[in-house]
C-alpha cells in the first residue's frame, strides 16, 4: 500500500515549475548561506553608522548549516562577551555583565540586532527566503540575473518582495533589495570586495542601507572565514552561549 | 392679593399638591445626585490616567510625544523647573527619563517601558509607585544596588516577586548595549492593565547612567490645581517657554488624551439629555395636576371672571401657583440633592466586589460610586425645574383665562 508520506515527493514534483526554478532556489540558497557553508568559523568587523552615533564592533562567529549560529563580541571592551545564539527559529542573547541569558520575545524580533541595521528576524528568516518565497527569474541580461521573490500565501514573512541581483559568470550576489507591503524599497544590501576563500569566491564586504535613513548604514567586513570548522549541534547550546571569551 | 390667592389654592387640595411636590422634589434631587456621580466617574477616569501616569501638563521636546525617541531629550535645567513651579496653579513637577527595552527574570524576556523618576518629585504629580500591593516604595537615596518597582501584571508574567533580581537590556544613546541588574523593591497596581503589564519605575540617575545620557530628561510632568484649567495654564506657559528660548513644547492632558477630552466635553451633552428625559416625565405630571385643578375649579374661575377679574389676572394667578410649586420644589429638591451628593462624596459606594475596573477613553473607571460637586450639576437641574413648572402651568392657565364666564358657571363640577 502506498502511504501519503510516500506520495509526498511525487506531489511536490507535480507542483514544481520548470526545471530552472530549482536552479533559482539553489542560487538564492547559495547567497544566503555563502558565509556559513556547511559549518564555519568567521571573524567580522561590523561598522554601524546612525544619525546619533557611530561604532565599530569586532565579532567572532560559528555556524552550522542554516539553522544554527553563534556570535560573540570581542571589542569594544564595554560590550565584550555579549553573545547571540540562533537555534532554529529562536534568538538568545547573553549579557556577561549581568551573567544572564535573554530569549528575544516574538514581539521584539523586528528589533535591531546589536544596534545594527540587521534585525533579529533577519537572523532567523533571512536564511529561509527560498522556502518562504515564490521565486521567479524577472530579468536576464548579459551580466545579471534578477530574481524576484514574492511571499508564499501561507508563509509568515517580513517583506512584501525581495529582489536578488546576481552577477553572471561567477554567480555571486551583487545586491539584495527588500520591499515592504506597499512595494517600496526600504532596504538594500550590497556585496563587494570579492576574494578567494578556500575553493570559493566570497564577497568579503556587505553593506546594509536602510533607505528611509540615507545617512545610516551598517557594514560587515569579513576578516576571516574558515569553512573547515568541525562543529556539532551540541556546540550551539545555551551553555556555549554563556562561555566568556 | 393674587399671590396669596395662588398660595391658598395650592393649600386647598393638599394631597394633590404634596404628591406633585414629591414628584418634582424627588426628580430634582435624584437628578442632582446622578449628575454628581456622573461627574465623579469622569473625574475618576481623568485622574486614573493623569494622576497615575501622565500628569496634567507635560513639557518635552516637540517631537518626543509622537516619536518617543531616546534622542529627543533635553538637558535638565533647575531654573526652568523652579520658574514652572512658581507659576500660579501648578502644584507639582516631576522630571522623567524613559527607556524601552527587555526585562527578564529567568529566561523569558518581556518588552517594557522603564520610567526613570525621582520618587519624591514624582509623588508631587502622580501616585505612580505608591499604590503598592507588595514591597515598599522606591528610596530616593538609592541603595548600593539599583531597585525597581514593577506592575502587577508584569510581575506575574515574569514570575518574579519582591527581592528577585531582574536583568534589563536596551540600546544606550551611544549605541552600546546597556544592561544591568535591578532588584524588585515593590509591585504596584494602577488598575490599568496595559500599564501594570509593561511599566517599571527606576531611579532617574541609574537610568541616565545606563543610557549614557548624563543630565538628560525626556519630559517634565506637571500637576495643576484644577484639571479643567490645564489648557489655560498651558497657553500661558507656552509664552513663557518661548521667551526663555528653550525649544521645548508643552501639552495638556486634553492633547495627550484626545478621547478623554472628548468624553469629558460630551458630558455637557449627556447632562442635557439626562435632564430632558427626566423632566419631560416630571413636566407631564405637573401639567396633568394643573389641568385637573383648573377643570375642577371651572365654576369657581367662571365666578371670578363674572365678578370682573380680567382673564390676564386669572392666567397670572394660575401661573403663580405653578411658580410657587416650582420654587418649593427647587428649594427642597436642591437641598436634598446637595445632601445626597455630599453623602455620596464622603462615603460613596464600593462596587469592587461586583465589578472590576473598566478601561474607557484611555482611563480607568474605578469600581465605586463616588460623587463630585460641580456648580452646573446643581444649577441646571434647579433652574430648568422652575422653567418646566412654569411651562406646565402655562397651558392650563391659558385655558382658564379663555373660559366663558356664563358657560363656566353653569357647568357643574
Amino acid at each position: 500500500m502506498i502511504s501519503s508520506v510516500q506520495l509526498l515527493p511525487l506531489f511536490f514534483l507535480l507542483l514544481s515549475t520548470p526545471a530552472w526554478a530549482l536552479d533559482l532556489a539553489e542560487l538564492v540558497r547559495s547567497v544566503e548561506t555563502q558565509y556559513s557553508g556547511e559549518s564555519s568559523y568567521s571573524r567580522v568587523r561590523m561598522e554601524i553608522r546612525t544619525e546619533h552615533w557611530q561604532r565599530s564592533l569586532e565579532m567572532e562567529g560559528w555556524s552550522l548549516g542554516r539553522d544554527y549560529f553563534l556570535t560573540r563580541i570581542l571589542a569594544p571592551d564595554k560590550d565584550r562577551g555579549v553573545s547571540t545564539l540562533k537555534a532554529q527559529q529562536d534568538v538568545w542573547n547573553y549579557l556577561p555583565k549581568v551573567d544572564r541569558v535573554m530569549k528575544i520575545p516574538a514581539s521584539m524580533m523586528g528589533g535591531s540586532w546589536m544596534g545594527s541595521h540587521i534585525t533579529n528576524d533577519d537572523l532567523v528568516k533571512g536564511s529561509r527566503v527560498d522556502l518562504d518565497y515564490e521565486l521567479r527569474l524577472l530579468e536576464e541580461s548579459k551580466k545579471h540575473y534578477l530574481i524576484e521573490c514574492l511571499p508564499r500565501p501561507e508563509a509568515v514573512v517580513v517583506w512584501g518582495k525581495v529582489l536578488y541581483r546576481i552577477k553572471k559568470p561567477d554567480l555571486l550576489p551583487e545586491s539584495i533589495s527588500y520591499f515592504d507591503e506597499e512595494m517600496t524599497e526600504v532596504r538594500r544590501i550590497l556585496f563587494d570586495d570579492v576574494q578567494p576563500v578556500g575553493a570559493r569566491m566570497i564577497p568579503m564586504r556587505l553593506t546594509v542601507l536602510p533607505l528611509e535613513k540615507p545617512q545610516e548604514q551598517t557594514i560587515m567586513r569579513y576578516e576571516k572565514i574558515d569553512y573547515g570548522a568541525e562543529l556539532t549541534r551540541d556546540f550551539f547550546s545555551l551553555r556555549t552561549l554563556q562561555k566568556r571569551p | 392679593m393674587l399671590a396669596s390667592l395662588a398660595l391658598r389654592n395650592l393649600g386647598r387640595n393638599r394631597r394633590r399638591t404634596l404628591l406633585t411636590l414629591c414628584a418634582t422634589v424627588v426628580s430634582c434631587s435624584l437628578l442632582i445626585l446622578a449628575l454628581g456621580i456622573f461627574s465623579g466617574m469622569l473625574a475618576d477616569i481623568l485622574d486614573s490616567t493623569t494622576g497615575q501616569y501622565h500628569g496634567h501638563l507635560v513639557v518635552s521636546s516637540p517631537q518626543y510625544p509622537e516619536r518617543r525617541s531616546l534622542y529627543d531629550s533635553f538637558e535638565e535645567d533647575l531654573k526652568t523647573q523652579e520658574a514652572l513651579l512658581r507659576h500660579p496653579g501648578i502644584t507639582g513637577l516631576s522630571p522623567r527619563l524613559r527607556a524601552f527595552g527587555l526585562l527578564s527574570f529567568t529566561r523569558a524576556a518581556l518588552p517594557v517601558e522603564l520610567l526613570g523618576i525621582r520618587p519624591q518629585r514624582e509623588a508631587s504629580v502622580t501616585r505612580l509607585g505608591q499604590q503598592l500591593v507588595r514591597g515598599s516604595r522606591l528610596d530616593s537615596a538609592g541603595g548600593a544596588q539599583p531597585e525597581v518597582l514593577i506592575g502587577e501584571g508584569l510581575a506575574s508574567r515574569l514570575g518574579a516577586t519582591v527581592g528577585d533580581e531582574l536583568a534589563f537590556m536596551t540600546q544606550a544613546a551611544d549605541g552600546s548595549i546597556g544592561n544591568d541588574l535591578l532588584r524588585i523593591r515593590g509591585i504596584f497596581s494602577t488598575g490599568d492593565r496595559n500599564r501594570d503589564n509593561q511599566l517599571a519605575l527606576v531611579p532617574l540617575d541609574w537610568l541616565r547612567e545606563l543610557l549614557v545620557l548624563p543630565d538628560a530628561l525626556h519630559e517634565l510632568a506637571l500637576r495643576v490645581d484644577d484639571p479643567m484649567e490645564a489648557p489655560a495654564i498651558r497657553q500661558r506657559l507656552e509664552g513663557q517657554l518661548a521667551d526663555a528660548d528653550t525649544s521645548l513644547a508643552i501639552l495638556d492632558w486634553g492633547q495627550l488624551l484626545p478621547t478623554m477630552r472628548e468624553a469629558i466635553a460630551n458630558f455637557d451633552v449627556s447632562r442635557m439629555i439626562l435632564i430632558i428625559i427626566l423632566y419631560s416625565a416630571t413636566g407631564l405630571g405637573i401639567l396633568n395636576t394643573f389641568f385637573m385643578s383648573v377643570i375642577e375649579r371651572t365654576r369657581e374661575i367662571g365666578i371670578l371672571l363674572a365678578m370682573g377679574m380680567t382673564p390676564a389676572r386669572v392666567r397670572r394667578m394660575i401661573l403663580l401657583e405653578a411658580l410657587f410649586l416650582g420654587l418649593i420644589s427647587l428649594v427642597l429638591g436642591t437641598l436634598i440633592g446637595i445632601a445626597l451628593t455630599a453623602w455620596m462624596h464622603q462615603v460613596g459606594i464600593d462596587l469592587s466586589d461586583w465589578i472590576t475596573p473598566v478601561t474607557y477613553a484611555g482611563g480607568t473607571i474605578a469600581p465605586r460610586l463616588h460623587a463630585t460637586f460641580e456648580t452646573a450639576n446643581i444649577l441646571m437641574p434647579a433652574l430648568i425645574l422652575l422653567g418646566v413648572c412654569l411651562l406646565a402651568g402655562y397651558f392650563p392657565a391659558r385655558r382658564a383665562s379663555k373660559l366663558q364666564p356664563a358657560l363656566a358657571i353653569r357647568e357643574d363640577a
